[in-house]
């Protein structure tokens, strides 16, 4: 059985096999050396404690766990606020019109302005599932059970929610937003900026990155059109977080292009529609599968179970289940549909 | 002879002919009679002073007294950029810096600039093809900063120049094709005439206002920033014998260079030599080379007019002159003239002419610079 845990140190070494496999193909905001992911995986404990300030921003790492032999499958992330107390960049890709009344001429002309309006939004980040998982059940759990730790906690989290989508990268890894724009101010390939603005502090990207706005018609024609496209590797999460409500607006990611999506965190699809249950054993493994999301903090565990309705606002799910849930009859749970 | 004196309205069909036989390339000339015929009229209020002293156009024609024929023309616009704006580039570096990552990356960047606003700006300036070499050009260009010293106070201290960018035999400006035309649907050839037409500002209202990266532009492009068309290299190369320098302004549709200087320090101010005219009877001989003759001006503000003479009529307090000359200078004995080399030799002749009686310095408020000069000999 698969289920969603916070991430703990014990994760170290799994994660970072998966890190291995992937990095080559679909760069994700994962750190992916041992030191920083340790980091990340300090800090998941430090925002799950109770004495957390706050006022200060918490940062989630959450696994995918098989519970029967211990395989980590995936990881998910998410942060209180973007930027993490820093500036969180993107472009913004607004409009102009250069008008000339006596030559009776009018020209819209697209800019893309450096823009910190993300900042201190919550950011969905992170998401990576093993090649295998992908087209099963497992990576819908990954992907939504994060929504449902929104919706178990939600003061920690911002009125808005965002999510950046991995954006056009060739298969010889050539990225043309990238070698298009931030190639000249970064003096660097696309795979050490996006390290480095996955490890290091953001700084480096207010340093090197082109203060004034762009004009789009300056950039490539293959750039233009990577603008708010996203990699085809991340179609089907796409997909997933538009059915949740997110939609893209006009930010952009500053690196590669791929398109910011928003969604107002009150209209997320799941967390408008879960449901706070009680729960109870059943001994068939009967009924619809669900996400079932309980527990608190470092203790949020969510799986899929088939469950069972009854009239007084209590559900049955196999009993087995209660392990993976670490709780058992009479407590609360959080359901909602696959 | 060949003299300078203010444009007039009669001088419209040598003018136009002269600006159509130009062709392409020639903004501030386009041959567009009622244009001429505008301009024509702004200089003529500009010399008898009825117009604003920053509204002021001053344009010269270089006329052939034998034919009584306007052959060349110059000019200097008093203030650019008072009735509309003026527009620039200026090519400056951003530089983008990380310690923590030992990058440091110099990015040219072009900035849009009205800096040129109020500044006196020497343009137009347009040969007939039968009449170049023998140092007419020469004869020309300098006349004009004769004028600019005598009456300074019309004129800004800075006096730049725009010279014509890269573009091809059609008309094709790289700069315009990478940059330009990304903004206006128009080619080089037709928005450079509009700019002519006085139309510059409104074009410029469609281009971009945020500064551009360079490294954002095709190779093409970014080599012609600053750099001159071929036919313009001998200007160029004029200006700078004067002391005029690349100031790293560039235009905004060619990327032609603006050159600038000092009004005081321009080889032609700085080597002027005042005098007072003496009408001769023998006669002169004039057809002397370039190198040989020296531009000799009648300080005239209304009625400016300059022609050539040899060198050696340089005497210590006078200049001699036939009949014939103070007659195209509409001077007489004993009116004070303004003498200054024509070619980049000429100065070394002159030098011989001078003597020591600095009479004429004493009534010209520009003597100083001159007699600096002799301090330090």
């Amino acid at each position: 059985m698969w289920r969603v845990r916070p991430a703990k140190l014990d994760d170290l070494k799994p994660i970072l096999r998966i890190v291995g496999a992937q990095a080559a193909r679909l760069s994700s905001t994962l750190p992916k050396t041992e030191e920083n992911l340790t980091r990340a995986i300090e800090q998941t404990q430090a925002s799950l404690s109770p004495t957390h300030n706050n006022r200060k921003p918490r940062r989630f790492l959450f696994v995918l766990e098989n519970t029967d032999t211990g395989e980590i499958g995936g990881t998910a992330g998410i942060d209180s606020r973007a930027g993490n107390g820093q500036p969180f960049y993107n472009y913004r890709r607004d409009y102009l019109i250069h008008a000339s009344h006596e030559l009776s001429v009018s020209r819209r002309v697209e800019v893309l302005y450096p823009s910190h309006a993300l900042t201190d939004l919550s950011l969905l980040r992170s998401f990576t599932i093993k090649d295998e998982l992908r087209k099963t059940s497992a990576f819908e759990l990954l992907a939504r059970a994060r929504i449902l730790f929104i919706a178990s906690h939600r003061d920690w989290f911002s009125s808005h929610t965002v999510v950046e989508i991995q954006g056009i990268q060739h298969p010889d890894g050539r990225v043309p937003f990238w070698d298009s724009l931030g190639r000249h101010f970064f003096n660097m390939d696309f795979e050490s900026a996006d390290q480095y603005s996955g490890q290091l502090s953001k700084t480096f990207i207010a340093e090197l990155m082109p203060p004034n706005p762009i004009y789009v018609t300056l950039l490539s024609d293959e750039a233009q059109q990577a603008m708010g496209q996203g990699h085809p590797l991340a179609e089907p999460s796409q997909q997933l977080l538009r059915q949740e409500g997110f939609h893209p607006g006009c930010f952009l990611d500053i690196f590669d292009g791929g398109p910011v999506l928003e969604v107002r965190t009150d209209s997320l699809k799941t967390l408008v529609t879960c449901q706070l249950k009680t729960l109870h054993g059943s001994h068939h493994d009967q009924g619809d599968q669900c996400l079932i999301a309980a527990g608190e903090g470092d203790q949020f565990r969510c799986l899929l179970a088939p469950v069972s309705e009854t009239l007084s606002g209590d559900v049955k799910v196999p009993v087995n289940t209660w392990h993976g849930l670490e709780k058992t009859a009479g407590d609360q749970v959080r359901i909602s549909p696959l | 002879m060949l003299v300078i004196r203010p444009l007039r309205e009669t001088d419209l069909d040598d003018l136009y002919a002269m600006a159509a036989a130009a062709g392409k390339g020639l903004t501030t000339l386009p041959a567009d009679r009622e244009l001429l015929q505008a301009k024509i009229r702004r200089a003529e209020e500009s010399f008898s002073q009825r117009c604003a002293p920053e509204a002021g156009l001053y344009l010269f024609a270089l006329e052939d007294t034998e034919l009584n024929k306007a052959v060349g023309i110059s000019g200097i616009e008093a203030r650019v950029g008072l009735q509309e704006v003026f527009y620039n580039y200026r090519l400056s570096v951003t530089v983008n810096a990380s310690k923590e990552l030992g990058v440091h990356v110099r990015t040219p960047t072009l900035h849009l600039s009205n800096d040129m606003t109020d500044t006196t700006e020497i343009c137009s300036l347009l040969l007939a093809n039968d009449y170049k070499g023998g140092g007419n050009g020469l004869l020309l260009s300098r006349c004009r900063f004769m004028y600019l010293d005598d009456f300074r106070k019309h004129f800004s201290e800075k006096v730049f120049a725009e010279m014509r960018g890269v573009s091809d035999e059609q008309g094709h400006s790289p700069l315009w094709d990478a940059l330009g035309s990304k903004f206006f649907d128009m080619d080089f050839s037709q928005a450079d005439r509009l700019s002519g037409l006085g139309n510059k500002a409104f074009i410029a209202e469609l281009m971009p206002k945020y500064p551009i990266y360079l490294p954002m532009l095709p190779d093409a492009a970014r080599a012609v920033i600053g750099r001159v068309h071929d036919n313009t290299r001998p200007a160029l190369s004029m200006l700078q014998a004067e002391g005029f320098n690349f100031n790293g302004l560039v235009d905004i549709f060619d990327g032609g260079p603006v050159v600038e200087a000092f009004a005081h320090n321009i080889r032609t101010v700085r080597e002027s030599l005042s005098r007072y005219a003496m009408v001769v009877n023998k006669p002169i001989n004039t057809s002397v080379a370039p190198e040989q003759r020296v531009m000799i001006s009648n300080r005239s503000f209304r009625d400016f007019r300059v022609t050539t003479v040899p060198v050696d009529c340089i005497g210590p307090d006078t200049v001699s002159i036939s009949r014939e000359v103070a007659e195209a200078l509409l001077i007489e004995s004993g009116d004070p003239v303004r003498l200054a080399p024509l070619k980049d030799g000429g100065l070394s002749a002159m030098h011989g002419a001078r003597g020591q009686g600095a009479a004429g310095d004493k009534s010209s408020p520009r003597g100083h610079s001159y007699r600096n000069r002799q301090g330090q000999r």
